[in-house]
C-alpha cells in the first residue's frame, strides 16, 4: 500500500488530498497549521513532524508556499522520496534547477503539479493540437480572472513571486506545451493601486513564430472565476470561455441551506484525481506524467523572464530551448 | 448634400455607398478609376456603381470638379493621404477609411492640408459608435467603472479576399497589424479621452498565410501616458470558411470590477443546411450608419466630427511603433506627434 504524505494543509491541500485519497492510496499531512482539520474534513492522518512525515510515506506532496519548495524537496529527497511539488516550483530557474539536481542525484522522482495540463477541456485542446487537427498553431490567447488569493503570502511578491509567477504560470505552461519554446517574452502589469486589484499580461513569441498572449487578474472585487481561451491554427481555430459553458444552469434555486439543487461544480473526474494518478503510475514504473521536471523548469523560466520584463520595461530573450532528455527508466 | 465617394478599393465603400444611397437629401456621385489596375475578377468601376445604383464618373477630376460638399475616401491604405489631399483642396469635407493613413507623416500632412482647407477631417472608426462601446464610455465618465488598470482587445477576422491589396505591402502598408489594430486603439483613445500612448511591444507571424507578403496574425502591447496596458489580438486568425468574418471585443479590468463588451454579440444563430456553416442575424444598428449620420451631421452643423484627425494621427503612430517594436525585437518609444 502507498502511502503519500501531504506537507501544507493551505487552499490547494484540499483538491490534492481529496484526489489522493480516491486513488485509495493512505495520506498522512503535516502542517504547521490546518492539518488536523485537513484530515477530518477529508481523511487520512496527521504526522506531528516534517520527519515522522518522511518516514511513514513512499510519496512526498508538497502543497505548501513557494519560496519553502526548494529546502522541503532537498528534504524528501534525502528520506529517498518520489516527489509532487505544487506549481511554481520555485521563484528562480536557480532554486528549480538545484532541486532537480537533487532529485537525480538522489535517483527520486520530481514532478510539478501543473494541473492546468490535466482540465479536461484544455486537455483536449492539447489532444486537437497533437493530432493536427488545428494545423501549425499561430495564435494563442488565455485569460484567467479571480479573486485576490486569501493567504497574504501570496500577494508578496517576494514569496510568491506575484500574479505572473503564481497565476499566470499556468497558462504560460500550457501555451508553451502547445506552440513549443519560446524566444522572448514581454511582460506588462498594471500600476500598484490601492484596492489591491492587479492585471498583468505577458506576450509570448516562440521559437515556431507562434504568438501567444496571455492575460491574468486578481480582483480585489469579489468576481466569479474565469478562464478562457482561444487557440487559432492553420487546420482552424478553438475557444473556451468557463462563463458561458456550464453544463448545468441553475437560477432562482438557492442551496446555501443544503436542499436546494446544486450541481458538483466539476464534470466527471478531479483533473486532481487525474493528476495524481499520472504521478503515481510514473513513481510506479509507469509511462512519464504529461508534465515533467523539465516543463516546470521551463514555466519557472518563463516566469522568470516575464518578471524580468517588467522590472526593465523591455522584451526579454530566452536562450535557445534544449530537447528535454529522455526519461530515465527508473 | 452632394457626398462623393473616391474609390471602391476598401470593400467598406459598398456598404458606405448603400446607406448613402438610401439616405434622404444625399445626392451620390462615385469614382474608382483605380480598379483598372485591380486583379481580374476584382469588382470594381462603372460596373460595381451600376450594381449598386451609384452615379459614376470616370476620374477623380470631374468627381471633385462636382463640387461635393463632403468626400468618403475608400482607397487603397498608402493612396489615402493623396485623396484626403485633393479632396481637401477642393474645398469638402472628408471621411476617410481607417487606418488614416500608414506613416505618422502622411497622417500629420493629411491634418495639416484639411486645417489650412479649413474643413473637417473624421476617420471611419465605427465601432465607437456600438451601443455597447457608447454606454461603457459614458459609464466610466459618470465614475461607475472606476479606475481603469488594463484592457484587452481581440480584433479578429478573416484574411481579406475579395481585395488582394490587403496583402500588398505597397498599398496596404503591412497586414493584420495595420488593419485591425487601430479599431482597439481607437476605443481606448476614445475611452481614456485621448491620453498619448507612449511605448508600443508587437510580435507577429504569417504562420496561417505563409504565402503572404505580411504579418497575417499579431499581439500588441500599448502603453499610455496614464499608465494603462492596452493588449490587441490583431490576428487575421479567423478560418475563412467560417461563416462570419470576425469580429471585436474589448475587456476592461478596473478596480470595481471586470467589463467585457462584444459589439457584435446581438446575433442569433444556428445552422445553414444550405452553407452548410453556421448561420448568425446579427441585429441592433448598424454601426456603419451610425458612423456615417454622425458625419453627416457634423457637415451640416458645422461642429468638428469624431473622431477625427488627431485621433488618426494618435492611431497610425501606435502602428507605426509597432512595426518598429517587432522589426527590432524590442519596447520602442511612440514617436512624438506635431498635432
Amino acid at each position: 500500500m502507498t502511502t503519500v504524505g501531504i506537507i501544507g494543509a493551505g487552499g490547494i491541500s484540499g483538491v490534492h488530498i481529496a484526489g489522493w485519497l480516491r486513488l485509495g492510496v493512505d495520506v498522512v499531512v503535516h502542517s504547521l497549521v490546518g492539518a488536523p482539520e485537513l484530515v477530518a474534513r477529508y481523511g487520512g492522518e496527521v504526522a506531528a513532524s516534517l520527519d515522522e512525515l518522511l518516514a511513514r510515506c513512499d510519496v512526498v506532496d508538497i502543497c505548501t508556499p513557494t519560496y519553502t519548495h526548494r529546502s522541503l524537496v532537498e528534504a524528501a529527497a534525502a528520506a529517498g522520496r518520489d516527489i509532487v511539488c505544487e506549481k511554481p516550483f520555485a521563484l528562480t530557474v536557480e532554486d528549480t534547477e538545484a532541486m532537480i539536481a537533487t532529485c537525480e542525484a538522489a535517483g527520486v522522482g520530481l514532478f510539478p503539479a501543473h494541473v492546468v495540463r490535466f482540465f479536461p477541456e484544455h486537455a483536449v485542446v492539447h489532444d486537437a493540437v497533437e493530432r493536427g487537427t488545428l494545423g501549425t498553431v499561430a495564435v494563442q490567447r488565455y485569460d484567467r480572472q479571480g479573486g485576490m488569493p486569501v493567504s497574504p503570502w501570496f500577494l508578496d511578491e517576494e514569496l510568491s513571486g506575484g500574479i505572473i509567477t503564481d497565476l499566470m504560470i499556468h497558462d504560460i505552461d500550457f501555451a508553451r506545451w502547445n506552440a513549443g519554446p519560446v524566444d522572448s517574452v514581454r511582460a506588462v502589469r498594471s500600476a500598484p493601486d490601492p484596492s489591491g486589484t492587479v492585471a498583468a499580461q505577458v506576450v509570448l513569441t516562440h521559437a515556431s513564430g507562434c504568438v501567444s498572449s496571455i492575460g491574468g487578474v486578481w480582483s480585489a472585487r469579489p468576481v466569479a472565476f474565469r478562464t478562457r481561451f482561444e487557440v487559432a491554427g492553420t487546420g482552424g481555430v478553438v475557444r473556451y470561455d468557463s462563463a458561458t459553458n456550464p453544463s448545468t444552469w441553475v437560477n432562482g434555486i438557492s442551496s446555501a441551506d443544503g436542499d436546494g439543487y446544486a450541481p458538483r461544480p466539476a464534470i466527471g473526474e478531479s483533473p486532481y484525481q487525474t493528476e495524481m494518478r499520472e504521478f503515481l503510475t510514473a513513481f510506479q514504473g509507469g509511462p512519464p506524467p504529461r508534465v515533467t521536471a523539465a516543463d516546470g523548469l521551463e514555466a519557472v523560466r518563463l516566469a522568470e523572464a516575464a518578471r524580468r520584463s517588467l522590472a526593465l520595461g523591455e522584451a526579454v530573450t530566452l536562450p535557445t530551448e534544449q530537447p528535454a532528455e529522455p526519461e530515465e527508466a527508473r | 448634400m452632394k457626398v462623393a465617394l473616391m474609390s471602391f478599393a476598401h470593400t467598406h465603400a459598398l456598404g458606405y455607398a448603400r446607406l448613402l444611397g438610401a439616405m434622404p437629401g444625399i445626392e451620390l456621385l462615385a469614382s474608382d478609376p483605380d480598379s483598372a489596375t485591380r486583379p481580374a475578377g476584382e469588382s470594381g468601376g462603372a460596373a460595381l456603381a451600376a450594381e449598386l445604383g451609384v452615379a459614376y464618373v470616370d476620374t477623380y477630376d470631374e468627381l471633385l470638379a462636382w463640387g461635393p460638399d463632403a468626400v468618403v475616401v475608400c482607397s487603397e491604405n498608402t493612396r489615402h493621404r493623396a485623396h484626403v489631399e485633393a479632396a481637401a483642396a477642393a474645398g469638402a469635407a472628408v471621411l476617410c477609411e481607417k487606418p488614416l493613413a500608414t506613416s505618422v507623416a502622411d497622417a500629420e500632412a493629411m491634418v495639416a492640408a484639411c486645417e489650412a482647407a479649413g474643413v473637417p477631417l473624421m476617420v471611419a472608426f465605427p465601432v465607437r459608435f456600438s451601443p455597447a462601446f457608447a454606454d461603457l464610455v459614458e459609464q466610466y465618465r459618470a465614475g461607475a467603472v472606476g479606475t481603469v488598470h488594463a484592457l484587452t482587445g481581440t480584433n479578429n477576422g478573416q484574411v481579406p479576399a475579395a481585395r488582394a491589396w490587403f496583402t500588398d505591402p505597397d498599398l496596404a502598408g503591412g497586414g493584420a497589424m495595420t488593419d485591425h489594430t487601430v479599431h482597439l486603439a481607437d476605443l481606448a483613445d476614445a475611452l481614456l479621452g485621448g491620453v498619448p500612448a507612449v511605448r508600443v511591444h508587437a510580435t507577429a507571424n504569417n504562420l496561417l498565410h505563409p504565402d503572404a507578403a505580411v504579418e497575417t496574425a499579431g499581439i500588441v502591447t500599448v502603453t499610455y501616458a496614464d499608465g494603462t496596458h492596452l493588449t490587441i489580438d490583431c490576428s487575421w486568425s479567423r478560418p475563412a470558411s467560417h461563416s462570419i468574418w470576425g469580429g471585436l471585443t474589448l475587456s476592461v479590468v478596473s478596480d470595481t470590477g471586470l467589463i467585457d463588451i462584444d459589439p457584435f454579440a446581438p446575433r442569433v444563430t444556428g445552422w445553414s443546411e444550405q452553407t452548410a456553416n453556421e448561420l448568425a442575424l446579427g441585429y441592433g444598428p448598424n454601426l456603419d450608419q451610425l458612423l456615417l449620420e454622425s458625419f453627416l451631421e457634423a457637415v451640416r452643423t458645422g461642429t468638428p466630427p469624431q473622431p477625427d484627425g488627431h485621433v488618426g494621427v494618435r492611431t497610425t503612430a501606435i502602428v507605426e511603433a509597432a512595426y518598429r517594436s517587432w522589426r527590432e525585437g524590442r519596447v520602442v518609444e511612440v514617436g512624438r506627434t506635431s498635432v
